[in-house]
């Protein structure tokens, strides 16, 4: 060892001279790294491997699929709805490929400038790639990002069950979702709207297609060998038509609305009054005595009920004793446990409780218009544990509580707060 | 004579800067990434102070660029052979001198920009608010009064990122944030003013020129900063009247408008 140190030191004496000597010129280790950085620029900016559907895990392992079924369900899903990148409008859906075209892929401009792959430039860091409501940024934002896939939506013109028209999501995607992580797109323009609207379509269809054949498994005879029937009859009857016609049909199936009664503001907005705090409305019981929102607050929406459900029932799996069981019944629940927890941490947001709309803050996300009072409450909102009241109420006392609605925010101020005295208490 | 190569090559680059950044500036007006078309009452104020503050620090520039690639070439090691260089402790004179034109030049900035500032920022005129933009991430929610001129009241007219002014008047914004730090900035107003959570900031101009200009978030303010844009359109008192009138007729809609005026 030692008498490789005299040799050390000359070399590194050498070194320290030659580096001394040199300082201004391009030392040989910057040449290196700059040719590294470059290289690593390069590779940085090459091709990403092409994006694909995540299947609904929770379902999945909710319905106990074997995994050969799960295989089955995403080649059939392919080939009726194609790839995030390549999508396919079957004839049934009714969609518009072109418009999907343009909102589908990665974003790029085409061959005449025009820019593609709208919905992954606008919607899937919060909506994800698969329309299921948990990209990136999902998780921080209170409330969740919809799931397009249950087909559920709130803010519509329609009867409770059935689907938005599309003008209903124009006007969401128009106007954003105050109160919520969701902006206004209207500066977009209208054909890139419509563009992103009939994609929500096609992810919604997708999902509610996906789901149904999920569940379908359950209701094969022995002689399918647990295969779904790989028929164009099956799948376009069965699995598609039932989700489709039903988007279809909502064009025509938009709510009545009958002209507001004349009655004078202010004393349509008592009546209305008197039904919010009555029991035949009851609507005291969610958004409070002080329309404050702070009533029941318990309650979950019907996306997150969905989780919370289900993760209690795993929770209680979990407790179930094992000691009755035999070694492949053990081994079994083991996997069935390991697959659910892996589903609901990889595939679903911790369910949070709802917040009923604090109404005194004039921020209302379905609308402020009266016609989306009106449609809110002869409907109720789908998905959330607002009623219908339209069995209830009549479309005189909607239009009275209605009005009620909209003067809360200035119920103490402003011309129609004169009666400054009434103060909660007093109401009941 | 690799070292006097490379002598060369340190100068030449440091020559680069002032070369490159002069010329940048030169044919910057003719691509179209100058300063965007002023359509404001106070705008020439600030341009002109923007070109007296560029021509001053322009001139700096370009003098200590100049000496620093003046320094390289004349003093590298291998064009000097082996003449040793001088050890000096440095100028008194020289260093009180590159002290006071520097403050001298930021004091008179200071007190010459002083009525332009006070202009933008204090002598607020004596009005209610036109409008109330509320930044929130990652849009501009608006707020017009209504007829009767105040805010939080029922006749109040809600939009969103689509901003419209009158021409030739007096415009007051009430500046608002929802969440985080934003920067109201029209550019073709030459205004910018952040909006703070928590703080009510009035913003006023009078814009001189009909027309559609941006409204863009000059705060980084979260992942979705960049789509944050809005329209300004400026426009004549009977056009906006009569678009504020059918945007409230709109809001106050109690029947469902004909599919083709959604789509």
């Amino acid at each position: 060892m030692t008498h490789f140190l005299p040799f050390l030191v000359t070399a590194m004496n050498r070194h320290s001279t030659f580096m001394c000597r040199n300082r201004f010129s391009l030392s040989p280790v910057a040449l290196v790294l700059t040719v590294c950085g470059s290289l690593l620029f390069v590779s940085g900016c090459g091709k990403t491997p092409a994006a694909s559907f995540r299947p609904n895990m929770v379902e999945a392992a909710k319905q106990r699929l074997k995994p050969e079924q799960e295989e089955q369900v995403a080649t059939i899903l392919e080939a009726m709805f194609g790839t995030p990148d390549n999508p396919i409008a079957m004839p049934e859906t009714g969609l518009d490929i072109g418009k999907l075209r343009l909102a589908a892929g990665p974003v790029h401009s085409d061959i005449v400038g025009r820019k593609n792959g709208l919905f992954r430039e606008h919607c899937s860091h919060c909506h994800g790639v698969t329309g299921d409501g948990m990209g990136p940024t999902a998780a921080f934002l209170n409330p969740y990002p919809r799931d397009y896939r249950p087909g559920w939506f709130k803010f519509k013109s329609t009867e409770r069950a059935d689907k938005p028209t599309h003008g209903d999501l124009v006007t969401i995607l128009n106007n954003g979702i105050y109160g919520t992580s969701m902006p206004s797109f209207e500066l977009l323009g209208e054909a890139k709207v419509d563009a992103l609207v009939e994609y929500v379509k096609y992810l919604s269809m997708r999902g509610e297609a996906e789901l149904n054949m999920m569940r379908y498994f359950f209701e094969l005879d022995d002689e399918d060998e647990g295969k779904l029937p790989e028929t164009r009859d099956f799948l376009v009857e069965e699995i598609l038509l039932p989700v489709a016609e039903r988007w279809q049909e909502a064009e025509d199936a938009v709510i009545e609305v009958p002209e507001m009664p004349e009655v004078d503001l202010a004393e349509s907005i008592a009546m209305g009054k008197e039904l919010f705090y009555g029991n035949k409305a009851n609507c005291v019981k969610c958004h409070g005595v002080t329309a404050l929102g702070d009533g029941q607050a318990n309650d979950y929406d019907d996306w997150n009920k969905v989780v919370k459900q289900w993760s209690d029932e795993v929770q209680s799996s979990h407790e179930v004793s094992t000691k009755e069981m035999s070694r492949e019944e053990k081994a079994e629940h083991r996997e069935y446990l390991a697959r659910a927890d892996k589903a609901l941490a990889g595939d679903a947001l911790e369910p949070r409780t709802i917040q009923p709309r604090n109404l005194r803050q004039a921020i209302y996300r379905g609308g402020r218009r009266p016609i989306d009072f009106y449609y809110r409450i002869h409907a109720g909102i789908n998905g959330a544990p607002m009623p219908a009241a339209a069995g209830t109420l009549t479309p005189d006392e909607i239009w009275h509580v209605v009005n009620y609605i909209r003067s809360l925010p200035y119920e103490f101020d402003g011309e129609l707060g004169a009666d400054r005295s009434m103060v909660a208490r007093d109401r009941l | 004579m690799r070292n006097r190569l490379a002598g060369i090559f340190w100068s030449i680059l440091f020559l680069a800067v002032p070369v490159l950044g002069v010329g940048v500036f030169a044919i910057a007006p003719s691509i179209d990434v100058w300063l965007p078309k002023d359509v404001s009452s106070h705008g020439k104020e600030i341009d002109s102070l923007f070109y007296f503050i560029l021509a001053l620090t322009g001139i700096v520039f370009i003098v200590t660029e100049m000496l620093l690639f003046w320094f390289i070439w004349k003093y590298d090691a291998a064009a000097r052979g082996d003449e040793k260089a001088t050890y000096i402790h440095g100028s008194h004179t020289l260093e009180v001198i590159w002290t006071i034109i520097p403050a001298v030049t930021m004091l008179f900035l200071a007190i010459y920009q002083m009525n332009a500032w006070a202009d933008m920022k204090m002598r607020r005129p004596v009005m209610k608010p036109t409008v109330e933009v509320v930044a929130r991430q990652f849009e501009w929610r608006l707020r017009y009064p209504g007829p009767d001129g105040d805010l939080g009241t029922p006749d109040d007219l809600f939009l969103v990122n689509d901003l419209h002014v009158p021409v030739d008047e007096d415009i007051l914004i009430q500046l608002k944030s929802m969440d985080v730090l934003h920067s109201f900035f029209l550019p073709n107003l030459r205004m910018k003013q952040d909006a703070v959570p928590g703080m009510k900031i009035p913003v006023w101009f009078k814009a001189t020129e009909t027309g559609q200009y941006d409204l863009v978030c000059a705060e980084l303010c979260g992942w979705g900063h960049y789509k944050m844009k809005g329209r300004i359109t400026i426009e004549s008192r009977e056009d906006y009247d009569a678009w504020l009138e059918a945007k409230y007729r709109e809001q106050e809609a109690t029947q469902p408008e004909p599919m083709d005026e959604i789509l």
